[in-house]
């Protein structure tokens, strides 16, 4: 009975998303043109992409380190700041970013980030930077500023709830003895919070390697990320096997990362069993 | 409870009498444009309507998929995707020349220019070979696009004629000349198209064929030369990301398409003294066209459809005129249906003496996937 229960779902997923997948992974590593099975995409995938490629890593790795010390110091601050003002301000205001899509936060710092751009006409009528070392930003920093900015409501969302949930006496009893408070962020709240942290940011992570229209909106000339040449891939070439062979290659990153996570969380289960 | 539900019954099959009987009265001429948004305006606005009024009960429904490859391939794939179907709900494409070709060859199209009064206006070079593919008889030019080299003449006073020109100028003023790289738009890759006639030394050959395999491994020079060029080049975003950062003074130079040149700046987004320039060896240009699928519903109207866009007076007023484009069918019949000054117009920068010499098409098919390969892995990669 149960299994009738859950068959709609089930057959839902396995038709929509699971059928599709494997799919896709498996045509991966099939040549269209002689109907042969073999490496041939990912040899022109890294051909082509291998720069590609590792700059697509870089980027989400920085955009995730960044995310995550980003996202423990707001939940750091809602937990442990003092000033009640400051803190309901910074808690209304952190969400924010939260619901604009991805596209428009493309689009938003395509003007913000630009060299005549409001980012650096604000500083130059601060008077901080001449007009003549003005930058663009619309490259890598461009689409790392973009990722942390829109990424960043959602991990200190999470981090900041594990932490609103933690037991306070440990926190209090620390700063009683003399903790300063990022002391006690550090060696208290952190360690509590591990998992939730390690969540969020594989989330994240997870969420930026999947997203197309930053980098397309954003990056100006190549390097780009992945995401944009599987859809050059098949708009241009009408290629879908070197599509799924990157499509693979970013299944098999975003594999790397959700491995890290299961092995850390069997190894925190084994270790409240083995207590 | 019962009463909701009759209540819900009924508005439901009031709903569903209203819908059939609109469907009834009226025909639906579906039409999907594979180009940019004022490509889909053109038809809301202008032509649509035309139609529409010239045939009452018919109803203009268009759909943008967005333009060059990928939008014209979205295309490709609903066609694909109904070939089996006895009939199919699309009535009237406009594909871009890539797709068009890989749909001539699929069997996706219907050879119908012979059977309206206007394809006797079809006397371009490519009404009938798309991008080497041949395509005579299944299309009708809607109009025909040209790409130039947008400069800003308070900051550059004697621009380069020629890609040879550029490279020096270039030279000397880093980071002032722009274009948006291969997979952000048409502009930059007809920039690299124009690099490579100019340098690859085959750019008759890759124009018009015949193809041979062995030709590419003599452009590695060329693409070693362009690899070095853009060090000193500024990467745009897109085709409008060129003519904004010039229009915020961030680069002096930079190749865009010149109808969206002209219309920008009618519309006062562009600085109105800004200027274009056509670079020898030649710069490539694009069509797109009309095309009604092989098994198209409404087969008859979309050839009355096409034959009213392809009509001189409507290329007059809707291509030249509204859009800035310059016109699909023989010009000579445009011409007469326009006042002297508006078709003076669409030549200001840009003379018809240096579009004979210097628009060109984009290359045949096989070269073309080639020739962006080879940027990819010799110069992005």
């Amino acid at each position: 009975m149960p299994i009738a229960l859950l068959s709609p779902a089930l057959l839902m997923v396995g038709l929509l998303f699971v059928y599709p997948l494997l799919f896709s992974l498996a045509y991966a590593f099939r040549n269209e043109a002689t109907g042969a099975w073999g490496l041939v995409n990912f040899e022109k995938a890294f051909e082509l992409y291998s720069n590609d490629i590792l700059y697509t890593v870089f980027i989400l790795v920085l955009a995730t380190v960044l995310t995550g010390l980003f996202a423990v110091a707001i939940g750091g601050y809602l937990t442990l700041g003092e000033n009640r003002r400051t803190v309901a301000i910074l808690r209304w205001l952190y969400r924010w970013p939260l619901f604009i899509p991805m596209v428009v936060a493309g689009q938003l710092m395509r003007t913000f980030l630009a060299k005549n751009g409001m980012l650096n006409n604000g500083l130059m009528s601060l008077g901080l930077i001449e007009p003549i070392n003005a930058v663009s930003m619309l490259d890598w920093r461009g689409v790392v500023i973009t990722f942390v900015w829109k990424q960043l409501p959602f991990a200190a969302l999470l981090i900041s709830g594990a932490m609103a949930s933690m037991d306070r006496s440990m926190i209090e009893s620390a700063r009683n003895l003399g903790a300063s408070r990022f002391h006690a962020l550090v060696e208290i709240v952190i360690p509590q919070v591990k998992a939730s942290i390690a969540v969020s940011l594989i989330l994240s992570f997870v969420t930026m390697l999947s997203a197309l229209s930053v980098p397309m909106m954003v990056i100006a000339g190549s390097p780009t990320m992945i995401t944009v040449d599987m859809a050059w891939r098949v708009n241009s070439y009408s290629d879908y096997g070197v599509a799924n062979a990157l499509g693979f290659i970013s299944c098999a990153m975003s594999g790397v990362v959700a491995w890290f996570y299961l092995r850390q969380s069997v190894r925190e289960q084994s270790r409240i069993v083995a207590k | 409870m019962k009463k909701t539900y009759r209540m819900l019954t009924l508005s439901l099959g009031v709903l569903l009498s209203v819908a059939s009987t609109g469907a009834r009265s009226q025909v639906t001429l579906n039409v999907i444009s594979g180009g940019s948004q004022n490509m889909v305006d053109y038809v809301t606005d202008y032509l649509g309507p035309l139609f529409e009024k010239q045939n009452p009960g018919v109803k203009v429904a268009v759909v943008g998929v967005g333009p060059d490859d990928a939008g014209s391939q979205k295309i490709l794939e609903k066609l694909q995707a109904q070939k089996a179907q006895p009939q199919w709900d699309v009535d009237v494409i406009v594909p871009n020349q890539q797709k068009t070709g890989e749909m001539a060859q699929a069997g996706l199209l219907m050879k119908y220019r012979d059977s309206i009064a206007t394809g006797k206006y079809a006397v371009s070079q490519s009404s009938k070979l798309a991008l080497g593919v041949n395509v005579d008889g299944y299309v009708m030019p809607m109009f025909e696009s040209q790409t130039a080299m947008a400069y800003n003449p308070d900051l550059v006073k004697s621009p380069p004629s020629s890609y040879d020109e550029l490279r020096v100028w270039t030279a000397k003023n880093p980071k002032q000349f722009g274009y948006n790289g291969l997979k952000n738009g048409m502009s930059g890759v007809a920039f690299v198209v124009g690099w490579m006639y100019a340098y690859s030394g085959n750019a008759a050959a890759l124009q018009q064929g015949p193809y041979d395999a062995a030709t590419k491994a003599g452009w590695s020079k060329a693409y070693a030369d362009l690899k070095a060029f853009n060090q000193g080049v500024t990467f745009t975003p897109g085709n409008a990301g060129t003519l904004d950062m010039l229009n915020r003074g961030e680069i002096a130079m930079g190749p865009v398409w010149v109808d969206m040149f002209y219309t920008w700046k009618a519309d006062g987004r562009l600085s109105p003294n800004l200027k274009l320039k056509l670079l020898s060896p030649g710069m490539p240009g694009q069509p797109y066209y009309y095309a009604i699928p092989a098994k198209a519903k409404n087969a008859e109207l979309a050839k009355k459809f096409i034959a009213l866009a392809t009509s001189p007076q409507v290329q007059a007023d809707g291509i030249v005129k509204r859009f800035n484009w310059y016109p699909g069918i023989d010009p000579n019949a445009v011409k007469s249906s326009l006042d002297p000054k508006a078709w003076a117009n669409l030549f200001t920068d840009i003379s018809p003496a240096d579009l004979a010499k210097n628009a060109k098409p984009f290359p045949i098919a096989p070269f073309f996937t080639e020739l962006r390969e080879g940027y990819e892995k010799q110069v992005g990669n």
